[in-house]
């Protein structure tokens, strides 16, 4: 019974769900105030201190607006895809070891299964945006798919290279296997990922599914009120995963002295997410032929070459 | 058969400042044709010119468009005192010089920062719109309102810059002048925007000629035309400053023909400071000019303007025409979108810096009696209520 | 990578905002806000009306005035262009630089000095 009891807090409260979602409130603020200091201005300020309840505000605002669905838009897909955008995340965040153990057992291969569960959501956007019958989200569809198809192998390649480093497959196992971290052992492969993070996230130089001076808003064009609350919260949940899984696979988990794993672990959170936040503040928008050119003919090689050397370096010590 | 998709951007668009519709026919993300619609923003200032006094007239002038109102009341001005065929002081027509290169300044900065924020450089904006406010201040302190000078007045101006003004003012150009050059560092040296705009929207020579293009679109395009050369107004042929042209053809080199335009102006504003002549700054004119017709020219941060004013001896213009210079690039804008991608679109419509309630302007024309006339606004809400309660049925 | 120093050295520096309306700014001394009507030099001659451009002057009977009659001023249409104050013969008018006017009621920005 107490083992019950013991899991199911561990699964809804910490390091579950709401521990999780508070995280992605948190990371948006920092986020958000980050590159208002960069912009010389100050950001939210007055919902809590020094704006720090605004993204709870936002999303408590945007779940009491209107809520509605396009009279040609399939009605099944334009309710679901909210829902699976904001739980998708979170479920592959729960391999994710911020305590030093994650919330679900950790096998051989919950990298992979991570990984695939961001394919999912990639997906997700797609249908988003392509049921949505206005001509901008089905743009801004086929922009996420296109944009999807530069990142993913690269990244990929990127975080095999660390696990082959490490010898498993287990998101946990690398954490705990880094004696030097691997952003110091592979920083071409921690490069190349950070980018490939940008790209996953749709941030700027990679916010081309959702360019707002272009298509509108992108595959979110026509959702309001609840829906979009969720598409947003999904933006801060996938930033906590991307961060959660560089800081596991190449920044060395929570290994640190004195503190806690868990405070460990959240400050390199904070290092990668403010890395995001300075490449979102620094450059333009990329075009579309642009980015996928660029990541086939600049990101793949690099990627594949991350990977020789790990193997040549693993061979001969 | 390629299948052709079409996309409507405006007239509410996040990239589309004023009301205005820009139809685009794609193949996929590649753009066609495109076929722009007038009319959204359209307010009958010609005809309401005809009904307000000529002083009142500036100020109506001065509201056709927010952001260039003083090239506008300039060259209204300028038509009207040649009607008078009077000559306005020099100091007048130094100050004349100092508030039409402030307002270039203005616009200028601000549409570096609007390119910025198009290619989705949010830092860039913020930077640059940050640094115009010092711009305002400067408008603030000679005439008493940011941006809106309402400093013309027909016969001389209105407002006069006294010496401890001068030194706020030369502080404010220096601090100008090196922020603008660093953003001028920065589009040469920053590879996304350069990824953005390089060889996007590329308008030829001899295109640029032929669809009269004007302003820096034209002089973007390798082409030496500039009212302020051409046909020296208000003394600007006694201040020395070189005509910026690059012979890139594309937003590139537009948005670098503005940065080199503002460093201009700055030089322009200090040599005039220099060289400010003493004496009076208005001559007192009767209330009403002699009949006869006058056009002005000037140059308006976006390209050439036209004024051209008819009198008949009464105390109201008779007839008022402006050719603005958005209206007159928009033909050279849709063969510069043709064979572009959607990602291009906000970069090369703005790269003619559009104004848009500029450009409306209505002339109906009976074509067997010769008769042209224009409507009031009154008139044109009666037949547009008229025109979609009928649509309705 | 153009303006990263740029952005990181703005980082530690205090923010160029100014919480209005918490913290306010000095308009300049020129700048154009509300009239000030010196009713004591009004003489009724009605220029001001005559001259307005945005039509926000009106003139209405007033036994202050040694014309009979004293201008009332429309807010709510005033362009702030400061015609009136430099048509007029006797400076009875003067735009003053208070230029906080926004109001829920058209009927406050009525300018009617007595």
């Amino acid at each position: 019974m107490m083992n019950v009891l013991y899991y199911l807090f561990r699964v809804l409260i910490y390091p579950g769900f709401l521990f999780i979602s508070a995280l992605a409130f948190v990371f948006e603020w920092i986020d958000r105030k980050a590159h208002a200091h960069f912009q010389n201005r100050i950001g939210p300020l007055y919902a809590g201190p020094h704006g720090f309840l605004q993204p709870l505000a936002d999303f408590i605002k945007l779940m009491a607006k209107e809520d509605f669905t396009p009279t040609w838009a399939n009605p099944v897909f334009f309710n679901i895809t909210p829902v699976l955008a904001a739980t998708l995340p979170v479920f592959a965040s729960f391999y994710i070891p911020f305590t030093g153990m994650p919330v679900l057992p950790p096998f051989e291969g919950d990298l992979v299964l991570v990984l695939t569960l961001t394919t999912f959501f990639t997906i997700t956007a797609f249908l988003a945006g392509w049921f949505s019958s206005n001509r901008f989200s089905s743009v801004g569809a086929i922009r996420v798919v296109l944009q999807f198809l530069g990142y993913e192998i690269p990244m990929f390649i990127s975080l095999g290279s660390a696990a082959i480093a490490a010898g498993s497959l287990s998101i946990t196992k690398i954490a705990n296997s880094q004696v030097i971290p691997f952003a110091i052992l592979q920083p071409l492969g921690f490069a190349i990922y950070i980018i490939a993070l940008q790209a996953e996230l749709e941030k700027i130089p990679f916010d081309i599914p959702e360019a707002e001076s272009e298509i509108v808003a992108g595959w979110l064009t026509e959702f309001a009120g609840r829906k979009l609350a969720f598409f947003r919260l999904s933006e801060d949940l996938r930033l906590v995963l991307g961060a959660g899984l560089a800081t596991a696979v190449f920044l060395g988990g929570g290994s640190g002295a004195i503190l806690p794993p868990i405070v460990w672990f959240l400050i390199k959170m904070v290092i990668v997410v403010l890395i995001a936040t300075s490449l979102r503040t620094v450059f333009a928008r990329l075009k579309i032929d642009q980015v996928v050119r660029g990541a086939w003919k600049y990101l793949l090689p690099l990627a594949l070459l991350q990977l020789l050397i790990t193997k040549i370096l693993l061979v001969v010590m | 058969m390629m299948s052709i998709y079409r996309i409507p951007v405006g007239p509410q668009h996040p990239a589309i400042k004023e009301g205005f519709q820009w139809n685009f026919k794609l193949d996929g993300e590649v753009i066609v044709d495109v076929t722009p619609r007038l009319g959204f923003v359209h307010r009958g200032i010609e005809k309401g010119m005809e009904l307000r006094s000529w002083v009142q007239g500036i100020y109506l002038a001065e509201r056709i468009c927010g952001i260039c109102n003083t090239p506008h009341t300039t060259c209204y001005c300028l038509a009207v005192e040649q009607l008078y065929d009077v000559e306005v002081p020099k100091r007048a027509q130094y100050l004349r010089i100092i508030i039409n290169e402030l307002n270039r300044i203005h616009s200028h900065l601000l549409w570096i920062g609007v390119l910025g924020m198009e290619i989705g450089f949010m830092t860039y904006f913020m930077y640059v719109w940050r640094d115009r406010e010092r711009v305002m201040d400067i408008v603030e302190l000679i005439t008493g309102n940011r941006v809106t000078m309402s400093m013309n007045m027909i016969g001389g101006v209105v407002y006069d810059i006294t010496p401890p003004m001068e030194g706020i003012i030369r502080r404010g150009l220096d601090y100008l002048e090196e922020r603008t050059k660093y953003y001028k560092e920065v589009l040469l040296n920053e590879p996304t925007i350069r990824a953005r705009t390089e060889n996007v929207g590329v308008l030829s020579k001899s295109d640029a000629i032929d669809l009269c293009a004007v302003g820096p679109t034209l002089r973007g395009s390798d082409v030496k035309s500039d009212a302020r050369f051409d046909e020296p107004y208000s003394s600007y042929d006694e201040i020395s400053f070189n005509l910026v042209t690059y012979p890139y053809c594309d937003v590139y080199a537009r948005a670098l023909v503005r940065a080199d335009e503002t460093l201009e102006s700055i030089k322009i504003i200090r040599e005039c400071l220099d060289k400010m002549p003493s004496g009076p700054i208005k001559v007192r004119l009767k209330r009403t000019p002699p009949p006869g017709e006058a056009v002005a020219r000037v140059e308006a941060p976006r390209g050439e303007l036209l004024h051209y004013v008819k009198s008949d001896g009464k105390e109201k213009p008779y007839r008022v025409k402006m050719r603005t210079p958005t209206l007159a690039n928009i033909p050279a804008t849709c063969e510069m979108l043709k064979g572009y991608y959607i990602a291009d679109i906000p970069a090369i419509i703005a790269s003619i810096d559009p104004c848009y309630c500029c450009t409306e302007r209505m002339l109906f024309i009976d074509i067997n009696s010769g008769k042209s006339w224009v409507w009031t606004d009154s008139e044109l809400r009666r037949y547009s209520l008229k025109y979609y309660r009928e649509r309705r049925k | 990578m153009a303006m990263l120093r740029e952005i990181w050295r703005h980082f530690f520096k205090k923010p160029v905002t100014v919480k209005y309306p918490f913290e306010k700014l000095e308009p300049a001394e020129r700048y154009r806000g509300r009239h000030e009507f010196y009713i004591d030099r009004c003489v009724g001659c009605g220029l001001c009306a005559k001259e307005c451009p945005a039509l926000a002057i009106e003139m209405v009977p007033s036994d202050k005035t040694v014309g009979g009659k004293k201008p009332v001023f429309y807010l709510d249409r005033c362009i702030f262009c400061q015609q009136c104050e430099r048509i007029c013969p006797r400076n009875a008018i003067k735009l003053t630089k208070f230029y906080e006017l926004a109001a829920y009621d058209k009927s406050e920005l009525v300018l009617d000095i007595s």
